[in-house]
């Protein structure tokens, strides 16, 4: 046997050090599931915070250059071709889903006028609904995670705290060196789940205010475009 | 789509951050200076009270009192050597060839005799000589057999030993000292002021009620004596070292009463016929050298 063979198996017999590896090596099979649950959850948390984080930039970029192209004076028919011709999120896809709705009243030529503003309406809500679910979706996940992760993370230290007691007690041997190992192992459970835990309700807390921020600008800018249009109406109406 | 992308990056960054954290996460052991170790030893009843009784001309201790040595410990102090049960003292090797006829031996000084053994050495032999002249006093100082216990008064340090040719058994031991004589790492053999009596072992109960036991059984009370138990004596007894008694018993106190001269004198005739006590035991002899007994009839027979 080389000596660097022994070096190597060393640390592992006598387990002074407490590396991360060697920690999470010796823990129990219940704590090493909850440790690889938590790194698992905390890897789909952070994969969705920068999901959330791109969508979000994206959608708002999207509602700013929709506002300046309809408030731009261009003719709404015009912007509607535009639009339609390729798939759109949020302001654009109201405003769509609207104008489609307007278009199909006025083909038939004598149509009543009477339910026109009441579709509307409903359409542009049916699609603000849309797309809040769309922002909202996997948010929940992040709220689980900020909640449970915590609680996880002690039951993966009580766990490991009683297998280590048990193991001292078959030791019979209470000095510092046989119990601090398994506590510290124990105790690298709660880490990771506040690890998890903490970052997963900051950017939840984050994550609803903007969704809430967005969805009220959505609302907005239909209950615009929905007196713009009942103006049209009863315009044509008129006539 | 976007979504799988952020779940590789987060993947990514978590295995940056685990990587890092086992390279940088090594615990640091605390930095714990161990207190100052204060040596412990267990003494018997025995030596305590050698160890206490004083010299009242004892020279003051200076700022640091030295334990009481007799040898000069060897001046790397090897604990094993040291944990070795030594029981034997060289001391008594040395005796028993004292005890036998001495050989004749040449008076030949001690550097020589060393000197003759070895093999021609290749290096000067004056070096050799002079270093052995040197080492050799050591030794002698050393190895010099005390037969006096270790309580005895100080002697006045010889400055230079005489050769004794009797002593040539004493000077050939090579052994290290052995535990039997007390070793310290600077000489010092006066005895420290102690307390006043040195007597710190007391009279204990059962050598009491043996001593009671003892009188008791020598001890006719007066017939006929009226309100016996109501009577009672003080004697003040010296005793010597063996047990017998000394002086007395004188009368200290008696009690006023028609019986009471012949209450005292059955008391006096009952401790002079009991003795020696030998119940008392000598190393406490301080605490029963003068005693005062009280007799009552009351106490005694109950």
């Amino acid at each position: 046997m080389n000596p660097a063979d022994v070096a190597q198996s060393l640390p592992s017999i006598v387990s002074s050090d407490l590396s991360l590896w060697t920690l999470f090596w010796h823990a129990s099979w219940v704590v090493k599931l909850v440790m690889l649950g938590l790194t698992a959850s905390s890897i789909w948390l952070w994969a969705i915070v920068i999901d959330k984080t791109v969508l979000y930039a994206r959608a708002r970029r999207a509602m700013d250059s929709f506002e300046a192209a309809f408030w731009s004076g261009q003719s709404l028919e015009e912007l509607y071709r535009t639009l339609s011709s390729k798939p759109n999120h949020s302001m654009g896809a109201l405003f769509v889903a609207a104008m489609r709705e307007w278009k199909r009243s006025f083909e038939g030529a004598p149509r009543s006028f009477a339910g026109l503003q009441m579709r509307i309406d409903k359409v542009m809500q049916v699609s603000i609904a849309r797309e809040v679910e769309r922002l909202e979706k996997r948010l929940l996940v992040l709220a689980t995670i900020g909640s449970a992760g915590p609680f996880i993370g002690l039951f993966g230290t009580v766990v490991g705290i009683m297998t280590s007691f048990q193991s001292i007690a078959a030791s019979k041997n209470t000095s510092l060196a046989v119990v601090a190992p398994g506590i510290a192992e124990a105790l690298m459970a709660t880490a990771i789940g506040l690890i998890a835990a903490i970052p997963a309700t900051i950017f939840y807390n984050k994550f609803a205010s903007e969704v809430n921020k967005q969805a009220q600008r959505l609302e907005g800018f239909a209950d615009e475009f929905s007196a713009i249009l009942s103006r049209q109406i009863d315009e044509r109406g008129g006539n | 789509m976007q979504m799988r992308m952020a779940s590789v990056i987060s993947t990514c960054l978590h295995i940056a951050v685990l990587g890092w954290a086992t390279l940088s996460f090594n615990s640091k052991a605390f930095e714990a200076t161990p207190p100052e170790s204060l040596p412990v030893d267990i003494i018997s009843e025995k030596e305590f009270s050698e160890v206490t009784k004083g010299v009242k001309d004892a020279k003051k201790p200076a700022e640091k009192p030295k334990p009481i040595v007799e040898k000069v410990a060897e001046p790397p102090p090897k604990p094993v050597e040291e944990l070795k049960p030594t029981i034997n003292d060289k001391r008594t090797v040395a005796e028993n060839k004292e005890a036998a006829p001495p050989p004749p031996q040449p008076e030949a000084k001690p550097p020589e005799k060393k000197a003759e053994p070895k093999p021609p050495a290749p290096a000067k032999p004056d070096q050799i000589a002079d270093k052995l002249k040197d080492d050799k006093p050591k030794p002698e100082a050393k190895t010099e057999p005390q037969p006096m216990p270790p309580k005895r008064p100080p002697l006045p340090k010889k400055p230079e030993e005489k050769f004794d040719p009797t002593k040539i058994a004493a000077l050939l031991d090579k052994r290290g000292p052995t535990r039997a004589s007390m070793t310290g790492a600077e000489l010092n053999k006066d005895p420290t002021l102690g307390t006043a009596t040195g007597a710190a072992a007391k009279l204990s109960q059962s050598e009491i009620d043996a001593f009671r036991r003892r009188v008791e059984s020598c001890w006719n009370i007066p017939v006929g004596a009226r309100d016996a138990d109501n009577l009672r004596v003080v004697f003040r007894i010296n005793f010597r070292r063996d047990g017998t008694i000394e002086r007395g018993p004188d009368t200290i106190e008696g009690s006023n009463s028609p019986f009471g001269p012949a209450y005292a004198d059955s008391g006096r005739r009952a401790i002079l016929q009991c003795q020696p006590y030998t119940m008392l035991r000598p190393e406490h002899y301080e605490s029963w050298k003068d005693v005062e007994i009280e007799f009552n009839a009351r106490q005694m027979f109950n």
